[in-house]
């Protein structure tokens, strides 16, 4: 499918093609070859739909490819779904369970504790305020930068940004998983060589390949080449609070990890 | 402002400030002290502390995050090293272009945290000065008073 089509069919002129398609996917059992290969053709079809509003949620603290897929599993749910003898067309359908997969994304797995809905919505403008802001100035914003650039009160940045400590974007599995192809480049190397100087760098080794790529690529970049997080979020592509997430997740699983493995010294309590 | 007081700060912690006794260093206005029971399960007291502290000051968010990095590291690692039933006190003072933290706890082992690890690196990073101290117990059977100390700038001036 080219992209001359995907636009086509996004524009919805493509859009009453498809609904004979809809009526015979419906009519076949699962175990079908055809009712999978309508399902493939229908997701594909309306990928641009999912496409556009993950982006609508962009600048909001998570990554563009989690909200790409956030949406498509919305889109796919909408299609396994719909029902085309209930006389609403598939988009009026689609579109309120691909937002709501993508809002139930920021609601459930986004915060770690319940936060009110108006809460998040303002730790979302102080999110992409941060980032639009850093570009004006070089530099990371004060509160009181941000407050005057949406026009709230100080306070109310206060909390929103309290309230970022409570999100939590992914979860520690994905922490742990190498599913983010950051290249890391000559970054590895020089950090091992900075790790001469570090004691317990034989248990620090094994403990950064376990780390997901975005995850050791954040922490060489705070830790051994000095950046502040606010470059960091901007060289990997995500917000700078989802930067000290991450910093404060990976500080804190290390932590724990060396506990275990590198038990401090005895003391004489034995 | 008026000049800064360091030995006051410091008087008040030789003593060990025993509950119920008013640390001197409390009355001056720009020291938040905390004290809590020197394990994991507080250390987001700390945490929140000083990013409160750090957000009135209007420190940029860099800084603000940065802090609350390192009072963490800070506190992790004493908290590793305290002796059972030991207090982990917390020492916040806002100055106009930097916040200085220092915390303490008593340990059995009178050698400190170490320097040449990992931990000590992120600390290092995270601030613009960090230094650890161990005081020899006044009392024999006492811990020793183990403390860390450190500062960070703001980056702007508002």
């Amino acid at each position: 499918m080219t992209q001359a089509d995907s636009e086509h069919v996004y524009r919805g002129q493509n859009y009453e093609e498809l609904a004979p398609l809809f009526v015979e996917f419906a009519e076949l059992s699962g175990d079908d070859r055809r009712h999978a290969e309508l399902r493939d053709k229908l997701v594909t079809a309306h990928l641009p739909i999912a496409q556009h509003i993950a982006r609508r949620f962009s600048n909001r603290g998570e990554s563009q490819e989690d909200l790409v897929q956030v949406a498509t599993l919305g889109l796919i749910n909408a299609v396994d779904r719909f029902d085309p003898n209930r006389g609403v067309d598939f988009l009026s359908y689609a579109v309120p369970t691909i937002m709501g997969e993508v809002r139930r994304h920021f609601r459930d797995t986004g915060w770690t504790v319940r936060v009110p809905r108006r809460l998040q919505e303002r730790h979302l403008s102080i999110s992409s305020t941060i980032s639009t802001l850093s570009q004006d100035l070089g530099r990371a914003p004060t509160p009181s930068e941000i407050a005057g650039h949406l026009g709230i009160s100080r306070d109310e940045v206060h909390q929103g940004l309290e309230a970022g400590n409570a999100y939590r974007s992914s979860s520690l599995d994905e922490l742990l998983s190498d599913t983010d192809e950051i290249p890391l480049g000559d970054a590895i190397g020089s950090s091992d060589t900075e790790l001469d100087e570090v004691e317990n760098r034989e248990a620090i080794r094994p403990l950064l390949r376990e780390l997901g790529e975005r995850e050791r690529r954040i922490l060489i970049l705070r830790f051994f080449k000095s950046m502040t997080q606010t470059q960091i979020a901007e060289q990997i592509g995500i917000s700078q609070m989802h930067v000290s997430r991450l910093l404060a997740r990976t500080l804190s699983w290390l932590r724990e990890r060396l506990e275990v493995e590198v038990p401090p010294e005895p003391v004489t309590d034995t | 402002m008026s000049a800064s007081h360091p030995d006051r700060n410091r008087a008040s912690l030789e003593h060990g400030a025993p509950s119920g006794e008013p640390s001197e260093a409390v009355e001056d206005s720009r020291v938040v002290e905390v004290r809590v029971a020197a394990e994991a399960t507080q250390l987001p007291v700390m945490r929140a502390v000083v990013g409160d502290l750090a957000m009135r000051a209007d420190f940029d968010v860099d800084t603000i995050a940065d802090l609350r990095l390192a009072v963490d590291e800070a506190c992790s690692s004493l908290v590793r090293i305290a002796a059972e039933r030991s207090p982990l006190v917390g020492r916040f003072r806002t100055e106009d272009d930097r916040l200085d933290f220092t915390a303490e706890v008593t340990s059995d082992d009178p050698s400190g945290p170490r320097k040449n690890t990992f931990s000590w690196r992120v600390l290092g990073a995270l601030t613009d000065s960090v230094a650890s101290s161990v005081r020899e117990p006044e009392n024999s059977g006492d811990g020793h008073v183990v403390r860390i100390e450190l500062s960070k700038g703001r980056m702007v001036h508002g």
